[in-house]
Parts: structure tokens; sequence; C-alpha cells
């Protein structure tokens, strides 16, 4: 483990949380995929995601303690963002959240790429190359999946219910300031989430999608830095079915 | 949906390999869904994607009927009797 400054710590610790609670909400879907291709292709995604929380939480938490860590928190501890954490029940909103969050993925791994940060820039490195298939894999999806009448009405209603919480992948963490005059990080979440949203919207109208102007204009408003601190209302549950097996016998070593 | 017949390669000098069959919508979908499909543990890196409906069948009954011509399936084993008998005879 390598000396990190406490706004380094809070910065990995953010984007760790949330690439957890992605990639456990993914995993959901294990089984449950619109075709096997798609279920294994999914899930797949879901274990990239796990995997890069892992080597996150591997840069600030003593080996053999990182699954305690990870699942058995308080959820007040958590530090995930309301886009990570939302339960997508439907086939429909689980593919607009990959969409949205993947692509913000990408920028947030680009930005660390120049870290002063001993092995997070080749974590970054590494982990740009899964999110170039994510992101292109979310938006081939969206992109075919549009051209038929019913299923673009689908996608449209899940975008209705999925773009109110999306700047939160944005909300900076806690000392952000800090960790980009530190150099763990180059560019602040603002500036990415200008990219982003320009990015976003650029996709919905080439894709012809209706959503509301207003949501659209939104994209790049963050919430402030303490709504990392709130979970959603739904959190408990999830957070009980993460717990649950290693809660069965916590001193187990696995 | 169109199914895709998958072949991979794996790094030297073996051949292109049948590796299973996956359905996608098109082409480009196919290229990203076979990556999870079948190559995700470095099973090969090379891959090949061939449409179904662009492959040629032949015809079964076109080959079955080599199977009733023994005499194109000479394994040397009636020449070699027949030398053995020739040099039993000349000794």
């Amino acid at each position: 483990m390598i000396e990190l400054s406490e706004a380094a710590k809070a910065y990995l610790l953010a984007f760790a949380d949330d690439e957890h609670m992605i990639g456990s909400r993914h995993a959901n879907w294990i089984g449950l995929g619109p075709f096997l291709e798609e279920d294994l292709a999914f899930c797949s995604i879901a274990q990239d995601e796990l995997g890069h929380a892992l080597a996150l939480y591997d840069m600030f938490v003593p080996t053999g303690e990182i699954d305690r860590f990870a699942l058995l928190r308080e959820p007040a501890d958590y530090r995930s963002c309301a886009l990570a954490e939302l339960e997508c029940p439907t086939w429909d909103l689980a593919l607009v959240r990959h969409w949205l969050y993947d692509s913000a993925e990408a920028l947030r791994w680009s930005a660390l790429v120049g870290s002063e940060v001993d092995d997070l820039g080749a974590l970054a490195t590494q982990a740009l190359r899964d999110e170039a298939f994510h992101a292109q894999h979310a938006e081939m999806f969206v992109e075919r999946v549009v051209g038929d009448r019913a299923a673009r009405s689908r996608i449209e209603r899940a975008l209705a219910e999925v773009l109110p919480v999306a700047s939160s992948v944005w909300t900076p963490p806690d000392g952000e300031e800090t960790a980009v005059a530190e150099g763990v990080v180059t560019r602040s979440s603002a500036s990415l989430a200008m990219v982003w949203a320009d990015q976003i919207r650029t996709q919905l109208d080439g894709l012809g999608l209706a959503v509301d102007p207003q949501l659209a204009q939104g994209l790049d408003e963050l919430p402030p830095a303490s709504t990392r601190h709130h979970r959603i209302n739904q959190f408990d549950r999830f957070h009980t079915s993460l717990g649950e097996v290693i809660s069965l016998d916590p001193s187990a070593i696995w | 949906m169109r199914t895709y017949e998958v072949f991979l390669k794996r790094p030297g000098k073996d051949e292109f390999r049948h590796a299973g069959s996956l359905q996608a919508v098109d082409s480009e979908m196919a290229k990203i869904l076979a990556r999870d499909s079948y190559c995700r543990r470095g099973e090969g890196d090379q891959m090949w994607l061939v449409d179904r409906t662009h492959i040629v069948e032949v015809d079964p009954d076109l080959l079955a009927t080599t199977v009733d011509l023994p005499h194109r399936n000479n394994d040397g084993s009636a020449v070699a009797a027949r030398r053995k008998r020739l040099r039993e005879q000349a000794s």
C-alpha cells in the first residue's frame, strides 16, 4: 500500500465506491440478460467494474481488510453517487444507466492517466482499455434498439427516469480541490462534466431521442459534494444483499 | 437476429478453429458480443466471424458417393501384401 494524502484517499474512495456499486448492480443481471450473448457481455462488464473497484480499494485499504471494507461499512460511510447506486429493475433502465455511467467513467479514468500517485496512472491506462469496450457496447446497443419504435419509447421513458440523477456521477469527492492541486487527478469533476454533458447531448440529438430539454440542459449541473454522504432510498436493501454471504461468518478467510 | 460462426486462432502456427456460434443483430454488434462469449480469457488473438447465411453448404449426397469407392482409399496394404507374396515366391 502506498502513502496517500487524505485528499487522495477521499478521491479514490468515491471512485472505488462508484465502481463497486455499479459493478454489483450490473451483476444483478447475471442469467437475466435479454439474450445469452448479451448476458455474458453485460456480466463481463460488471466484473470489469468490480475489478476496478478492487484495484482502487487496494491502493488505500490494507490487504486482508478489503472485503469487510467494501461490504460491511455502515451505509453512511460509503461515498458512491446516486447514479451508481440506482436500482434499475428493467433492462431499459439498466441499459440507459450503463450508457450514461460508462461514458462518464471513461472520462474519469482519462483524468487519472497523468496522476502523480504511484501506480494510479498505469491502472488508469489499463482501465481505459476496458472502458473503450464498455462505452462501445452501450452506445452500439442503444443505437440499435432505438430503431424499433416500441423500444425507442421505452428508452425515452428510461431516460426520463435516469437523467435526473445522471449528473450525480460528477459529484466532487470530498477535498477534490486539494486532490487536483496535489496532482492526484489532472481535471476537476466540473470540467469533466462539461465534456460529458456535451457528448451525451450530441448523442441524444444524433439518435433523435426525445428528452425534456431541461433535463438535457442540466446534465453538467453538479450536486454539492455533501450528497456523496447520503445514500439513495433503496440502498439499505441493496447493502444487505451485498453483505449477505460475508455476514454468515465475517471471520472466515476466503 | 443473425447467427455468426466464430473461428479463433491461438498465437503461433495453429490454424483457425471453429469455436462456436452466436446471435447478434449485425456484424458490428457481433464483434462486441463475440469478445465476451468466446475470448474473455485470451483463448485466441485472432477471430473470424462468418454470417451463417454466407456459408456454402455441400449436399451430403454429393459427399456420400466417395464412401463406395474403396480403391480411392488405398492405404498401401494391398501393394505391401503383393510385394511380400512376390518376395516369398522368389526366395
